[in-house]
């Protein structure tokens, strides 16, 4: 074609900008691979120990154990705004697992998202927090994890949504949210205080669920510990925004973190259920330091007045309530199943329950975890012991679970009702 | 007091009992069928077992005016002395009762298994059946049990009446 002068010198400078593009979208996307080692290093036990707490503290078995009788070897599908991801075997199986990763490529893919043959992760795996372990932590959670038993267990496909199955487009993701900057401690808090810090960011990665993300699946920076979600539960604000409507003491949440248990506060129950069989786990110094740090947030919130002060059983609902039938649905409820063990004069432990006043899923800002709660009620994880609530899934209907839900807001929280409500237990119950 | 028509075990039957009486009492005080046991009374145990529109239930949890027209079935509904079913007669075989009082709601929680899961993994049984407890501590003969009953209905043509 003969194009005029002008247009063919326009054509060369958008060809060359293309290039210059191309070479920077390769250079942000792409990484080397890291030579296969021949040999495990050897590791003296002092280090696999600590390697050990620090795995508890990360719970990294959370997701990498989804069969107990395979410890690390992953297969865990997880559910993402992007498709379904598969936790990988990271036992030191040399084939399918990291038998042959180098400290290097270990520490690579803990700091930067990059396994060892160079694909990208997806950020499922929390790197965005590991990357601010201090190296001597990254490098004794190798000597545990090369320690342990190698399990043949190729990973599972995933099953992501077009386009995300390109994994390089994680590159750009990398550039938003990746940030490999040290961990720094705060000179003006004490050291258990900072201790915390470092354990709650880089290791326990308690953002990852408390901090709401972006359309881009990211942490949205600008509002930490507001509140975010775990397997579709709500997971409450940590900070001034909390919704427990009583104040935690310190004490109280060391408790629940070693527990699962907080007088006055709550049981744990879905996703935090594994986070707490991991901290019953772990050194106890270090679950201290992470109550004093999330409680120094926690204590932001400020001293509201709600029912749960009041002592006694949920009250029957107004005769003038303009949504009478309703209510006396979750009225009738109430009282002839929850309050056989939620009543007044019960605590919460083994075979008693929380007043219902006290519960904070019924003043969470929107319906989720007490829609997961009564349907799912509380099992402890596999082979684990733990609390026990029994679901109501199969006893309810969706309209009786939505009338008790509609109901416990109003009369046991006080609160407005949930806007979204009635889509909450649809969801909740879709096949 | 309130009339309440319930179906049970494919029968209509009419109770006159308060809104708040539990499905359990229902069954075993007014319809005589004694075989769901109260135990703890709280969702614990599961010796209340029945079914409700197929989903296991724990009927010391239920009030009765909750039912509405769902359809109950309780174990006297799988089989008779004469002729148990296939769950039943696993349970027999395979001698999984020591003092027998939570089998009755272990019967009926593993029919709602193989009736959505006809061959069920063993992980899949101990999940399904890990609501109810047993306190005589059979439940390797149960879990033995429920997997015969899987066996024998997988190899019975399709549509045999479990």
């Amino acid at each position: 074609m003969d194009l005029p002068r002008r247009k063919r010198h326009v054509g060369r400078w958008l060809l060359a900008a293309a290039v210059v593009l191309a070479c920077v979208a390769f250079a942000i996307m792409w990484r080397p691979a890291i030579t296969p080692q021949t040999a495990t290093p050897s590791f003296d036990q002092a280090r696999i120990d600590r390697g050990a707490n620090l795995a508890r503290l990360g719970m990294c078995a959370s997701c990498h154990t989804p069969d107990l009788a395979k410890p690390f070897a992953g297969g865990k599908p997880m559910e993402t705004p992007f498709g379904t991801v598969h936790s990988t075997n990271i036992t030191p199986d040399n084939d399918t697992g990291i038998g042959r990763w180098s400290l290097e490529a270990f520490t690579r893919s803990m700091r930067k998202g990059v396994s060892r043959d160079g694909h990208l992760l997806y950020p499922a795996f929390p790197y965005n927090h590991y990357t601010r372990m201090t190296q001597a932590d990254i490098d004794d959670l190798y000597a545990y994890f090369m320690t342990r038993p190698a399990i043949h267990a190729p990973a599972r496909d995933n099953d992501m949504i077009f386009p995300f199955g390109f994994r390089p487009l994680v590159a750009f993701w990398n550039v938003l949210y990746l940030d490999d900057s040290a961990w720094q401690p705060d000179p003006k808090q004490s050291a258990e205080w900072n201790r915390g810090a470092y354990l709650a960011d880089a290791v326990a990665h308690c953002a990852a669920c408390h901090t709401p993300r972006t359309m881009l699946g990211g942490p949205d920076l600008s509002r930490p510990l507001d509140g975010g979600e775990a397997e579709d539960w709500y997971a409450p604000a940590l900070n001034a925004r909390s919704p427990s409507p009583l104040p935690w003491t310190r004490q109280q949440l060391h408790t629940y973190l070693r527990t699962g248990i907080a007088e006055d506060h709550a049981a744990a129950g879905g996703p935090m259920q594994d986070v707490v069989m991991h901290l019953s786990q772990a050194d106890e110094r270090d679950v201290a330091a992470l109550s004093a740090w999330t409680h120094s947030h926690l204590a932001q919130a400020p001293a509201r007045a709600t029912p749960a002060q009041q002592a006694g059983s949920l009250p029957t609902p107004k005769a003038d309530d303009p949504d009478l039938q309703r209510m006396q649905t979750g009225y009738a409820l109430y009282a002839n199943a929850c309050a056989r063990c939620h009543d007044a004069g019960r605590g919460v432990g083994s075979g008693a329950a929380l007043p219902l006043q006290k519960a904070v899923a019924l003043y969470d800002p929107d319906p989720r975890s007490l829609i997961h709660l009564v349907d799912e009620g509380i099992a402890p994880p596999d082979g684990e012991p733990g609390r026990w609530m029994p679901g109501y899934r199969t006893i309810l209907t969706g309209e009786q679970t939505g009338a008790l839900a509609a109901y416990l807001r109003k009369y046991g929280a006080g609160q407005p009702a949930w806007p979204d409500l009635d889509d909450a237990v649809r969801k909740a119950r879709a096949p | 007091m309130t009339t309440y028509r319930l179906q049970v075990n494919g029968k209509q039957h009419a109770v006159d009992t308060d809104p708040d009486t539990p499905l359990l009492y229902v069954l075993r005080n007014d319809l005589e069928l004694s075989g769901a046991k109260f135990g703890c009374g709280l969702g614990q145990c599961g010796s209340c077992t029945v079914l409700v529109d197929d989903q296991p239930a724990m009927s010391c949890l239920v009030p009765v005016s909750s039912v509405g027209r769902r359809a109950v079935r309780t174990v006297e509904g799988l089989g008779t002395g004469d002729k148990p079913g296939v769950l039943q007669q696993a349970f027999i075989d395979e001698q999984a009762a020591q003092c027998g009082y939570c089998i009755a709601g272990m019967i009926v929680q593993a029919t709602a298994l193989l009736e959505r899961t006809p061959r069920p993994t063993d992980a899949q049984i101990r999940a399904h059946m890990s609501p109810n407890l047993c306190r005589c501590g059979t439940h390797m003969r149960i879990l033995r049990a429920v997997r015969r009953a899987a066996d024998v209905l997988a190899k019975q043509p399709a549509g045999a009446k479990r």
